[in-house]
């Protein structure tokens, strides 16, 4: 438990004197504030930059404040699921490549609380870039398009927080097997591309652990199927643990590989 | 010109602000760190001209980790 | 006492064996110098005894430690570390990962690198940190919980000879706290501290004693003789019977088992009548015996 302590004050350390801790909020905040601003004024900024004909009617089409939510989360789920994977995927294998491990790796140094202080710090640097995400999105949201249920909100927000807890899990264990390029090329690919393929033919799988996203969103608005959702909710947890499990096995038995 | 003042740019401003100070963290850390990937002046160019995408490339492949 | 045995260790890798059925001991408060050329497995053994490596056959063992590697204190030839820590928040961590509780972590971390001469940049990021810098917080976190053995590879070869003579003189002082297992390529390093030579060649252990006892088996005793001329010379030796080597106007006479002595070899010469310049008794230097221990390995 001491030793998580420890690695846990590295890791954020860490994250705080590479700015991590400022500058993935600040995207994720971008992120989040461009979809309900840019769509509420897109007739406005059309015209302004010119390029509409004289008389020219276009019809926008009118926006709930879910819809909002919701592409705020499209967001999120593409530009911003990489960018937290290409800060994070490096986090072991980094460094085992550089040497900076071996001199960790030599002490009497447990692997459980290597790896989960590694995820711990990755889970809670996505969670704290996210939250601050939607809740600049949910501000814009709320001002342009009018109120979001707040337990409705609250609860699409948890279970969004999960598939993160998962996606970063993930990604730290693929750092625990493989070196960097590898680990990022197939984290990437089963995240990125596990999600294009549910957003085609994800109307006809039930149950599957990037439904997540979706059935969080679904928490939204007023006509959801709970029957699936939870369990895909006990899926995720399960796929969690299996995770986190692989990834301590993988931290230990990758231990010799750092450079020496 | 009427138009341009019919954009909401109090709306706007938070996203070029925000954007802003990404820009000027990731130059503070460039200026601070002391070795990259790739000479520093290019760094500054990318993070200067490349907008959100420049710094968010900056400090995924710009900073050598050690 | 004997603080670690190692019996019959070897690695593969693949079908190539880097360390080849090596055994040797090592007593408490001791210096041992593992000595050999560049892949002879000097690394890849410290890395078996840091647990960083498994061996593939045999055994380390130390009396009564479960896990050696709280007892160990490492230094790799080319340390890394995290450049955005300072020197102490570095060392405290190191320290607390090895056991030691937060407030004795702080101050053995504090003392520690006084001692090895950071004590002014207590507070700067490694990443600033020059070569001799980086070796002396290698040194330090390797010494802050206060291992029993202290393995170290190739402490000063990366250094510039100003370096090299200041950490030199700190192991030398450390030598008289705790024991000490290094490995180098570099002879007048093993010369000045060392208690036993460990020389190894393509993953064998060639040779292994105090540096006396191999000084004995290999320092071929001779006596160099200089004549006036090279005719001389040539002359002495075809009318000796001794084994006598003639290189120019130098003779050199094999000593086999204490003789001829130093008095017999000046009668000899007094009663004769060629003109000597020099006489005197040479001994090979630990190069020569290195280069003839290990460095016969390139002509195999």
């Amino acid at each position: 438990m001491s030793q998580f302590k420890v690695l846990v004050g590295k890791e954020l350390r860490e994250s705080w004197r590479s700015f991590k801790l400022l500058w993935l909020p600040l995207v994720f905040i971008l992120l989040g504030v461009s979809d309900p601003i840019l769509n509420y004024y897109m007739m406005d900024i059309l015209k302004a930059v010119g390029g509409i004909p004289e008389g020219f009617q276009m019809v926008m089409p009118e926006f709930s404040a879910a819809d909002i939510i919701a592409a705020s989360t499209g967001q999120f789920q593409s530009i911003g699921l990489i960018v937290l994977i290409a800060t994070f995927v490096g986090t072991i294998s980094r460094e085992r490549q550089n040497g900076t491990a071996t001199l960790l790796y030599v002490r009497p140094i447990s692997h459980s609380a290597l790896f989960l202080s590694k995820w711990f710090v990755a889970t809670l640097v996505a969670m704290i870039s996210v939250i601050a995400g939607y809740a600049a999105s949910l501000y814009y949201t709320v001002i342009l398009y009018g109120p979001v249920e707040w337990n409705r909100f609250i609860a699409m927000l948890a279970t969004y927080l999960l598939w993160i807890c998962l996606v970063m899990a993930l990604t730290v264990a693929m750092s625990a097997s493989f070196k960097t390029v590898v680990a990022a090329t197939l984290t990437i690919f089963l995240v990125i591309g596990g999600t294009i393929f549910e957003s085609l033919v994800g109307s006809f799988i039930s149950v599957s652990p990037w439904k997540l996203p979706s059935s969080s969103l679904a928490l939204l608005s007023d006509f959801y199927d709970g029957t699936d959702f939870i369990i895909n909710l006990c899926l995720s947890f399960g796929l969690l643990i299996i995770f986190i499990l692989i990834g301590i096995m993988m931290c230990k038995s990758n231990a010799s590989t750092t450079k020496i | 010109m009427g138009e341009l003042q019919a954009v909401p740019w109090a709306l706007i401003a938070p996203l070029l602000f925000i954007q802003l100070i990404l820009m000027v963290v990731a130059l503070i850390d460039l200026s601070r760190i002391h070795a990259t990937n790739g000479p520093k002046w290019l760094w500054v160019i990318i993070i200067i001209f490349g907008n959100l995408l420049g710094s968010i490339v900056y400090f995924i492949i710009g900073r050598k980790q050690s | 006492m004997t603080l670690i045995t190692v019996s019959d260790l070897t690695k593969t890798f693949g079908n190539q064996t880097v360390v080849d059925n090596i055994s040797f001991s090592i007593e408490p408060n001791t210096s041992t110098a593992l000595i050999g050329p560049n892949g002879a497995g000097k690394t890849t053994t410290l890395s078996m005894l840091t647990g960083l490596l498994s061996q593939t056959s045999g055994s380390i063992k130390m009396e009564g430690v479960k896990d050696m590697r709280s007892v160990i204190g490492f230094l790799p030839q080319y340390p890394k570390f995290f450049s955005w820590l300072s020197a102490l928040e570095y060392t405290e961590m190191v320290a607390k990962l090895s056991g030691i509780e937060v407030k004795q972590a702080k101050l053995q971390s504090q003392k520690i690198l006084e001692y090895v001469g950071l004590g002014a940049a207590l507070h700067k990021k490694t990443g600033t940190f020059s070569g001799g810098m980086k070796q002396r917080l290698g040194i330090a976190q390797a010494l802050v919980h206060k291992p029993k053995l202290l393995l170290l590879d190739e402490p000063v070869s990366a250094l510039d000879p100003v370096g090299r003579r200041e950490i030199m003189n700190l192991l030398k002082e450390i030598q008289n706290e705790t024991t000490i297992l290094y490995s180098t390529h570099i002879l007048n390093d093993a010369e000045e501290m060392t208690d036993q030579l460990l020389f190894l060649r393509g993953g064998k252990l060639v040779e292994k004693g105090s540096l006396k006892e191999v000084r004995a088996r290999f320092e071929e005793p001779r006596f160099k003789i200089k004549f006036s001329s090279s005719q001389q010379a040539l002359q002495f030796a075809s009318q000796s019977e001794l084994h006598c080597h003639v290189e120019g106007e130098k003779v050199f006479v094999e000593i086999v088992h204490e003789q001829p002595t130093m008095q017999q070899m000046l009668n000899r010469l007094a009663n004769s009548q060629f003109s000597i310049e020099s006489i005197e008794k040479v001994t090979a230097s630990l190069e020569e015996i290195f280069m003839k221990v290990v460095g016969s390995y390139e002509s195999v």
